[in-house]
Protein backbone atom coordinates (compact mmCIF):
# COMPACT_ATOMS: atom_id res chain seq x y z
CA UNK A 1 0.00 0.00 0.00
CA UNK A 2 1.30 3.33 -1.03
CA UNK A 3 1.67 5.82 1.87
CA UNK A 4 0.90 9.53 0.83
CA UNK A 5 4.30 11.41 0.35
CA UNK A 6 3.95 14.35 3.64
CA UNK A 7 6.67 16.07 2.12
CA UNK A 8 4.21 19.18 0.28
CA UNK A 9 2.67 20.03 3.40
CA UNK A 10 3.83 23.37 3.74
CA UNK A 11 2.12 24.38 0.48
CA UNK A 12 -0.96 26.15 0.06
CA UNK A 13 -3.98 24.52 -1.26
CA UNK A 14 -5.80 26.37 -4.24
CA UNK A 15 -9.33 26.71 -3.54
CA UNK A 16 -10.97 27.25 -7.58
CA UNK A 17 -12.32 31.06 -6.84
CA UNK A 18 -13.67 30.56 -10.82
CA UNK A 19 -17.15 28.91 -10.24
CA UNK A 20 -17.90 31.14 -7.24
CA UNK A 21 -17.27 34.40 -8.73
CA UNK A 22 -19.82 33.10 -12.13
CA UNK A 23 -22.13 32.44 -9.47
CA UNK A 24 -21.96 35.01 -7.26
CA UNK A 25 -21.66 37.48 -10.11
CA UNK A 26 -25.12 35.88 -11.75
CA UNK A 27 -26.74 36.54 -8.46
CA UNK A 28 -25.96 40.14 -8.62
CA UNK A 29 -27.32 40.52 -12.06
CA UNK A 30 -30.59 39.04 -10.83
CA UNK A 31 -30.93 40.96 -7.43
CA UNK A 32 -29.70 44.28 -9.65
CA UNK A 33 -32.04 43.76 -12.63
CA UNK A 34 -35.34 43.00 -10.51
CA UNK A 35 -34.72 45.60 -8.54
CA UNK A 36 -38.30 47.93 -8.86
CA UNK A 37 -37.40 50.99 -6.87
CA UNK A 38 -41.11 51.53 -5.45
CA UNK A 39 -42.17 54.43 -3.49
CA UNK A 40 -44.29 53.95 0.12
CA UNK A 41 -47.89 53.67 -0.58
CA UNK A 42 -50.16 54.67 2.28
CA UNK A 43 -53.95 53.79 3.17
CA UNK A 44 -56.74 55.24 4.20
CA UNK A 45 -59.50 53.33 5.12
CA UNK A 46 -62.65 54.20 4.35
CA UNK A 47 -65.92 52.64 6.35
CA UNK A 48 -68.81 51.32 4.14
CA UNK A 49 -71.20 49.42 5.77
CA UNK A 50 -73.11 46.98 3.75
CA UNK A 51 -76.72 47.72 2.40
CA UNK A 52 -79.08 50.67 1.49
CA UNK A 53 -76.22 53.02 -0.36
CA UNK A 54 -78.99 54.41 -2.35
CA UNK A 55 -80.03 56.37 0.56
CA UNK A 56 -77.73 58.18 3.00
CA UNK A 57 -77.49 55.83 5.93
CA UNK A 58 -77.29 57.71 9.58
CA UNK A 59 -75.62 55.35 12.10
CA UNK A 60 -76.34 58.03 15.16
CA UNK A 61 -79.16 60.30 14.70
CA UNK A 62 -77.90 62.17 17.33
CA UNK A 63 -74.76 62.40 15.59
CA UNK A 64 -75.55 63.42 12.39
CA UNK A 65 -72.35 63.08 9.66
CA UNK A 66 -69.91 66.22 8.93
CA UNK A 67 -70.97 66.88 4.97
CA UNK A 68 -68.01 67.41 3.23
CA UNK A 69 -69.29 68.22 -0.59
CA UNK A 70 -67.15 68.81 -3.72
CA UNK A 71 -67.87 70.40 -6.84
CA UNK A 72 -66.13 69.65 -9.76
CA UNK A 73 -65.50 71.89 -13.10
CA UNK A 74 -67.69 69.90 -15.75
CA UNK A 75 -65.13 69.60 -18.39
CA UNK A 76 -60.97 69.48 -16.90
CA UNK A 77 -62.78 67.62 -13.47
CA UNK A 78 -60.91 70.04 -11.13
CA UNK A 79 -62.29 71.60 -8.01
CA UNK A 80 -64.90 74.32 -8.07
CA UNK A 81 -66.07 74.54 -4.71
CA UNK A 82 -66.01 72.55 -1.70
CA UNK A 83 -68.86 72.87 1.32
CA UNK A 84 -68.27 71.81 4.91
CA UNK A 85 -71.77 71.16 6.21
CA UNK A 86 -73.12 74.11 3.64
CA UNK A 87 -70.75 76.67 4.35
CA UNK A 88 -68.17 77.14 1.40
CA UNK A 89 -64.44 76.45 1.86
CA UNK A 90 -63.23 77.69 -1.34
CA UNK A 91 -62.11 76.14 -4.91
CA UNK A 92 -58.03 76.02 -4.55
CA UNK A 93 -55.14 74.20 -2.63
CA UNK A 94 -55.93 76.33 0.68
CA UNK A 95 -59.87 75.30 0.60
CA UNK A 96 -58.42 71.97 2.02
CA UNK A 97 -56.56 73.57 4.64
CA UNK A 98 -59.70 75.62 5.55
CA UNK A 99 -61.44 72.57 5.47
CA UNK A 100 -59.11 71.03 8.08
CA UNK A 101 -59.45 74.08 10.39
CA UNK A 102 -62.82 73.76 10.67
CA UNK A 103 -62.71 69.76 11.27
CA UNK A 104 -60.00 70.66 13.96
CA UNK A 105 -62.84 73.09 15.34
CA UNK A 106 -65.38 70.99 15.35
CA UNK A 107 -62.82 67.86 17.19
CA UNK A 108 -62.24 69.96 19.36
CA UNK A 109 -66.06 71.01 20.02
CA UNK A 110 -66.65 66.70 20.51
CA UNK A 111 -63.81 66.56 22.48
CA UNK A 112 -65.44 68.72 25.23
CA UNK A 113 -69.24 67.31 24.54
CA UNK A 114 -67.39 64.21 25.52
CA UNK A 115 -64.84 61.05 25.08
CA UNK A 116 -67.75 58.94 22.94
CA UNK A 117 -68.42 61.38 20.73
CA UNK A 118 -65.41 61.85 18.40
CA UNK A 119 -64.97 57.76 17.78
CA UNK A 120 -68.70 57.87 16.79
CA UNK A 121 -68.53 61.10 14.25
CA UNK A 122 -68.76 60.22 10.63
CA UNK A 123 -67.53 62.35 7.43
CA UNK A 124 -69.35 61.74 4.42
CA UNK A 125 -67.49 62.82 1.35
CA UNK A 126 -69.89 63.91 -1.53
CA UNK A 127 -68.21 64.74 -4.83
CA UNK A 128 -69.40 65.15 -8.04
CA UNK A 129 -68.85 62.11 -10.58
CA UNK A 130 -66.25 63.60 -12.38
CA UNK A 131 -64.24 65.20 -9.60
CA UNK A 132 -60.13 64.21 -10.35
CA UNK A 133 -59.65 61.53 -7.32
CA UNK A 134 -56.57 63.08 -5.71
CA UNK A 135 -58.82 65.77 -4.74
CA UNK A 136 -61.25 63.05 -2.91
CA UNK A 137 -57.62 61.30 -1.16
CA UNK A 138 -57.03 65.38 -0.64
CA UNK A 139 -60.40 66.12 0.96
CA UNK A 140 -60.12 62.75 3.29
CA UNK A 141 -56.45 63.37 4.73
CA UNK A 142 -57.65 67.16 5.86
CA UNK A 143 -60.60 65.31 7.74
CA UNK A 144 -58.34 62.37 9.18
CA UNK A 145 -55.97 64.36 10.30
CA UNK A 146 -52.98 66.66 10.42
CA UNK A 147 -49.42 66.01 10.25
CA UNK A 148 -47.26 67.82 13.48
CA UNK A 149 -43.35 67.78 13.42
CA UNK A 150 -43.49 64.18 11.32
CA UNK A 151 -46.20 62.85 13.49
CA UNK A 152 -49.77 62.47 12.67
CA UNK A 153 -52.85 63.68 14.86
CA UNK A 154 -56.11 62.03 14.13
CA UNK A 155 -58.99 64.34 13.46
CA UNK A 156 -61.74 61.83 12.37
CA UNK A 157 -60.89 58.16 11.44
CA UNK A 158 -64.50 57.15 10.09
CA UNK A 159 -64.78 58.21 6.60
CA UNK A 160 -67.64 57.10 4.02
CA UNK A 161 -68.89 58.09 0.85
CA UNK A 162 -72.36 59.67 0.06
CA UNK A 163 -74.46 58.03 -2.50
CA UNK A 164 -73.19 58.48 -6.13
CA UNK A 165 -73.80 61.52 -7.94
CA UNK A 166 -75.43 61.35 -11.45
CA UNK A 167 -72.87 61.33 -14.09
CA UNK A 168 -72.67 64.56 -16.52
CA UNK B 1 20.45 47.12 -12.98
CA UNK B 2 18.09 44.14 -12.27
CA UNK B 3 15.88 43.12 -15.14
CA UNK B 4 12.50 40.97 -13.56
CA UNK B 5 12.71 37.88 -14.90
CA UNK B 6 9.51 37.10 -16.65
CA UNK B 7 8.79 33.42 -15.40
CA UNK B 8 5.83 31.44 -16.59
CA UNK B 9 4.29 31.27 -13.67
CA UNK B 10 1.00 33.86 -13.68
CA UNK B 11 1.15 37.11 -11.24
CA UNK B 12 -1.13 35.80 -8.23
CA UNK B 13 -4.23 38.70 -8.08
CA UNK B 14 -5.67 38.97 -4.70
CA UNK B 15 -9.94 37.67 -5.29
CA UNK B 16 -10.88 38.69 -1.38
CA UNK B 17 -11.35 42.72 -1.71
CA UNK B 18 -13.20 41.96 -4.76
CA UNK B 19 -15.49 39.06 -3.16
CA UNK B 20 -16.67 41.13 -0.28
CA UNK B 21 -17.90 44.25 -2.55
CA UNK B 22 -19.90 41.59 -4.40
CA UNK B 23 -21.77 40.18 -1.70
CA UNK B 24 -22.21 43.18 0.24
CA UNK B 25 -23.17 44.44 -3.27
CA UNK B 26 -25.47 41.28 -3.72
CA UNK B 27 -26.69 41.47 0.41
CA UNK B 28 -27.47 45.12 -0.56
CA UNK B 29 -29.98 44.16 -3.77
CA UNK B 30 -31.77 41.40 -1.59
CA UNK B 31 -32.67 43.76 1.00
CA UNK B 32 -34.04 46.31 -0.90
CA UNK B 33 -35.81 44.09 -3.31
CA UNK B 34 -39.41 43.94 -2.22
CA UNK B 35 -41.20 41.08 -4.01
CA UNK B 36 -44.19 41.69 -2.21
CA UNK B 37 -45.93 44.37 -4.04
CA UNK B 38 -46.61 42.91 -7.04
CA UNK B 39 -49.82 43.60 -7.08
CA UNK B 40 -49.21 47.19 -7.92
CA UNK B 41 -49.87 48.42 -11.66
CA UNK B 42 -46.96 50.65 -13.01
CA UNK B 43 -49.77 52.37 -15.08
CA UNK B 44 -51.79 54.36 -12.00
CA UNK B 45 -50.13 56.99 -10.40
CA UNK B 46 -51.64 57.38 -7.27
CA UNK B 47 -52.22 60.54 -6.06
CA UNK B 48 -49.47 62.01 -3.34
CA UNK B 49 -50.77 62.79 0.75
CA UNK B 50 -48.54 63.54 3.52
CA UNK B 51 -50.56 61.74 5.93
CA UNK B 52 -50.38 58.11 3.71
CA UNK B 53 -48.00 56.84 5.94
CA UNK B 54 -47.42 52.73 4.92
CA UNK B 55 -49.03 50.87 7.19
CA UNK B 56 -46.54 49.05 10.28
CA UNK B 57 -48.41 46.24 10.13
CA UNK B 58 -49.17 44.35 7.26
CA UNK B 59 -52.40 43.55 6.44
CA UNK B 60 -53.34 39.45 5.97
CA UNK B 61 -56.34 39.37 3.97
CA UNK B 62 -55.91 42.32 1.54
CA UNK B 63 -56.61 42.58 -2.04
CA UNK B 64 -55.71 44.80 -4.78
CA UNK B 65 -57.69 46.75 -7.05
CA UNK B 66 -55.73 48.63 -9.67
CA UNK B 67 -57.84 51.19 -11.45
CA UNK B 68 -56.14 53.63 -13.94
CA UNK B 69 -55.60 54.47 -17.70
CA UNK B 70 -53.98 52.60 -20.29
CA UNK B 71 -50.74 53.60 -21.03
CA UNK B 72 -47.99 53.60 -23.47
CA UNK B 73 -44.21 52.91 -23.10
CA UNK B 74 -43.66 56.99 -22.52
CA UNK B 75 -46.43 57.32 -19.85
CA UNK B 76 -49.17 59.42 -22.03
CA UNK B 77 -52.58 58.30 -21.71
CA UNK B 78 -53.88 56.69 -24.55
CA UNK B 79 -57.34 55.95 -24.16
CA UNK B 80 -59.75 58.07 -22.04
CA UNK B 81 -61.83 54.72 -20.73
CA UNK B 82 -60.39 53.78 -16.94
CA UNK B 83 -60.00 50.26 -16.57
CA UNK B 84 -59.65 47.90 -13.44
CA UNK B 85 -56.19 45.77 -14.39
CA UNK B 86 -55.96 42.58 -13.58
CA UNK B 87 -52.68 41.72 -15.20
CA UNK B 88 -52.68 41.91 -19.07
CA UNK B 89 -56.17 41.74 -18.27
CA UNK B 90 -58.14 44.89 -18.31
CA UNK B 91 -61.86 45.13 -17.45
CA UNK B 92 -64.36 48.67 -17.23
CA UNK B 93 -65.58 48.99 -13.93
CA UNK B 94 -69.51 48.67 -15.08
CA UNK B 95 -68.35 44.58 -16.05
CA UNK B 96 -66.25 43.81 -13.07
CA UNK B 97 -68.62 42.23 -11.03
CA UNK B 98 -67.57 38.79 -12.33
CA UNK B 99 -64.29 39.08 -11.59
CA UNK B 100 -65.34 40.54 -7.73
CA UNK B 101 -67.67 37.68 -7.56
CA UNK B 102 -64.63 35.32 -7.83
CA UNK B 103 -62.43 37.22 -5.62
CA UNK B 104 -65.29 36.96 -2.62
CA UNK B 105 -65.68 33.30 -3.74
CA UNK B 106 -61.91 32.43 -3.28
CA UNK B 107 -62.39 33.77 0.43
CA UNK B 108 -65.33 32.24 1.16
CA UNK B 109 -63.84 28.92 -0.48
CA UNK B 110 -60.81 29.67 2.35
CA UNK B 111 -62.79 30.04 4.88
CA UNK B 112 -62.55 33.78 5.67
CA UNK B 113 -65.56 35.83 6.55
CA UNK B 114 -66.24 38.97 3.61
CA UNK B 115 -65.92 40.98 6.59
CA UNK B 116 -62.38 40.88 7.41
CA UNK B 117 -61.50 41.07 3.92
CA UNK B 118 -59.94 44.75 2.78
CA UNK B 119 -60.07 45.55 -0.52
CA UNK B 120 -57.30 47.89 -1.27
CA UNK B 121 -57.98 50.70 -3.88
CA UNK B 122 -55.20 51.72 -5.77
CA UNK B 123 -56.92 54.80 -8.32
CA UNK B 124 -55.24 56.98 -10.89
CA UNK B 125 -55.38 60.77 -9.69
CA UNK B 126 -56.72 61.47 -12.32
CA UNK B 127 -59.74 58.92 -12.78
CA UNK B 128 -63.17 60.52 -11.87
CA UNK B 129 -64.23 59.99 -8.21
CA UNK B 130 -67.34 58.56 -9.34
CA UNK B 131 -66.21 55.93 -10.47
CA UNK B 132 -64.20 54.67 -7.63
CA UNK B 133 -68.12 55.17 -5.65
CA UNK B 134 -69.53 52.88 -7.98
CA UNK B 135 -66.64 50.27 -7.99
CA UNK B 136 -67.20 50.30 -4.31
CA UNK B 137 -70.78 50.04 -4.98
CA UNK B 138 -69.83 46.77 -6.95
CA UNK B 139 -67.79 45.20 -4.13
CA UNK B 140 -70.83 45.36 -1.62
CA UNK B 141 -73.66 43.50 -4.46
CA UNK B 142 -75.73 41.04 -3.68
CA UNK B 143 -73.14 37.78 -3.20
CA UNK B 144 -69.76 40.10 -2.99
CA UNK B 145 -70.68 41.93 0.22
CA UNK B 146 -67.04 42.69 0.94
CA UNK B 147 -67.08 45.98 3.45
CA UNK B 148 -63.38 47.24 4.39
CA UNK B 149 -62.22 49.82 2.00
CA UNK B 150 -58.74 51.32 1.83
CA UNK B 151 -57.57 53.85 -0.61
CA UNK B 152 -54.34 54.25 -1.62
CA UNK B 153 -51.68 57.11 -1.99
CA UNK B 154 -48.21 57.41 -2.35
CA UNK B 155 -46.54 58.76 0.59
CA UNK B 156 -45.58 62.78 0.27
CA UNK B 157 -42.38 63.64 2.19
CA UNK B 158 -42.93 67.61 3.51
CA UNK B 159 -40.04 69.87 2.61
Amino acid sequence: MKIRNRNEEGEKIEVPMAPMIDVVFQLLIFFMLTLKIIEPEGNFDINMPLGAPETSSVTDPDLPPFKVRMEADPDTGTLSRLFFNGQPMGNDRTAFQRLNLQILKSVNALKAAGPDALDKQEVEIDPDFGLNYENIIEAISACSGKMVEGKMVRYISRIKFAPIRAEN
Amino acid sequence: MKIKSSGSTPPDVDMTPMIDIVFQLIAFFMVISNFEQQQADERVTLPRNQLAKPPEVKRDDAFTLNLGFDKNKEGEIIDNTPYIFFGDERVEVANCSNRLRQEAQFYTTIGTPLEDVTVEIRADKEVPSGLVQTLIQKCQEEGIEFQRFALKATQKVSP
